[in-house]
């Protein structure tokens, strides 16, 4: 049984019947022949054969994992931003940016390898530069050079705006379960103003762990 | 939707009635632009697009309480742009007529577009329809994409103003209010419509409320949440699309 997480830079793919764990792959380099029994993310219509929904399994692999009956886990990857909340076990609300927030990610990536930046070294600053966008935000970043900002601290203003941004798209909450692939820059995660919990990029994955499983034994509660 | 005397008026006359809401002719977002903002109700829209481009010989437009203020300045730009009478209606009325498709079980796509064509036709509203126990609600106006509905299950009750418009009382607020505190709803408003006050203010009171707009087109995203919130509330998948 192959899993996997078709998203728009990078793939996350499981053979379940291996011992080793799940493969990180761009995109970009999958072969055409690469396809999953289960597959959730941007791309997963086109590579699996059958297609869970991104919030659905997002929930999953949350309620998996998370302990706490009432959390919020908010999913920040290369194109968009997505969260699920739940108040007393129960789904309390859901939201995906996919239009407006697009691309932070993928734009935060560009940009440290642009400037050839890393982003463990770089500090959390006190402002934030009013990003809506990943796309519109990259040109704030040139206007804060030309201002006269280091580069190194206009990038950091920018993160710090996406991650400001994507706090408010979540409804400004108090702690954060983390997921996806912006869970491994510690700039960004310093960066949101809350309490978080980095959960890794395999979170999705563990969703559908649980949903095939489900499905294998229907009865199950 | 004109009263109900004025729809059976011009069907005694024999005319042809056309429903200006509904999707006929394609819509020109540029074209249009001479008249109305870019970004406007994707229904009113509707109706400019289709009463420019139709062969019509006079048009009706509810500007009452049932419709929207909306209407009023599309139908004063309709009467300035067009040479044939353009009737101004105040929907006032108050007989319930009763809502069995809306509580029937048929699919909600089904559903919608029997109470939509129903509108043309408020005496021949007759069939026997198969009530179903809802497992979740939709609330709101019919969207412009039909998309939307087809998310739900058959056991999907509806409410808002399309259960106001299978009752023939557009204006009816107390029904355009009332929903079912038991069934996880999604309450859902047109983009840029007034409606969405109310269907942000009902889904946050209600006990498994969730609020959605959607303009031209449902965004994949906005189905994708839709989706969710029925699958993550309950709402069995395989009763989905049923």
């Amino acid at each position: 049984m192959i899993i996997g997480d078709f998203g728009t830079s990078y793939t996350k793919l499981w053979d379940m019947s291996s011992s080793s764990g799940p493969r990180v792959i761009r995109s970009t380099d999958l072969g055409p022949d690469i396809r999953a029994d289960y597959g959730t993310g941007h791309n997963a219509p086109l590579r699996a054969d059958r297609v869970v929904n991104e919030l659905v399994a997002l929930a999953t692999g949350a309620r998996k994992r998370i302990r706490a009956t009432d959390f919020l886990v908010l999913d920040c990857g290369s194109r968009d931003v997505k969260f699920v909340a739940f108040e007393k076990g129960k789904f309390e609300r859901a939201g995906w940016n996919s239009e407006c927030g697009s691309s932070m990610g993928f734009s935060i990536e560009l940009l440290e390898m642009h400037f050839r930046l890393d982003y463990r070294s770089i500090p959390v600053p006190e402002e934030h530069l009013p990003v809506a966008c990943g796309v519109l935000g990259m040109s704030a970043v040139f206007d804060a050079v030309s201002r006269g900002d280091e580069i190194e601290q206009a990038v950091a203003k920018f993160v710090k705006g996406i991650a400001v941004n994507a706090h408010r798209f979540a409804g400004c909450p108090g702690q954060v379960h983390l997921c996806g692939g912006l869970c491994d820059n510690p700039l960004f995660v310093k960066s949101i103003p809350a309490e978080v919990i980095p959960l890794g990029r395999f979170l999705l994955l563990e969703g559908l762990v649980e949903i095939v499983q489900r499905e294998a034994n229907p009865s199950t509660p | 939707m004109p009263p109900v005397g004025i729809i059976e008026k011009l069907a005694d006359r024999g005319d042809e009635i056309v429903d200006l809401d509904a999707t006929i002719s394609r819509v020109d977002v540029e074209a249009e632009a001479r008249l109305i903002p870019r970004y406007y109700c994707a229904i009113l829209r509707t109706v400019l697009s289709n009463a420019m481009r139709l062969k019509l010989d006079e048009i009706y437009v509810d500007v009452g309480r049932g419709k929207c203020d909306g209407a009023r300045h599309i139908k004063e730009i309709l009467e300035r742009e067009l040479s044939i009478p353009v009737m101004e209606t105040e929907n006032d009325d108050r007989e319930r007529r009763g809502n069995p498709i809306c509580v029937s079980s048929l699919r909600l796509v089904e559903k919608v577009e029997k109470i939509v064509e129903s509108v043309k036709q408020p005496g021949q509203l007759k069939g026997d329809f198969t009530q179903c126990k809802a497992t979740c609600g939709f609330w709101g106006v019919p969207p412009r994409d039909f998309g939307l509905l087809e998310l739900f299950p058959r056991e999907t009750h509806v409410f808002g103003w399309t259960r106001c418009m299978e009752n023939k009382t557009p204006a009816d607020r107390e029904l355009e209010l009332f929903c079912d505190l038991s069934i996880p709803t999604v309450f859902f408003a047109q983009s840029f419509c007034a409606k969405n006050s109310i269907a942000y203010y009902l889904a946050h009171r209600h006990p498994r409320g969730f609020y959605v707009d959607g303009d031209f087109d449902i965004s994949a995203s906005t189905k994708a949440k839709v989706e969710a919130f029925l699958e993550l509330s309950g709402v069995r998948a395989s009763e989905v699309k049923g």
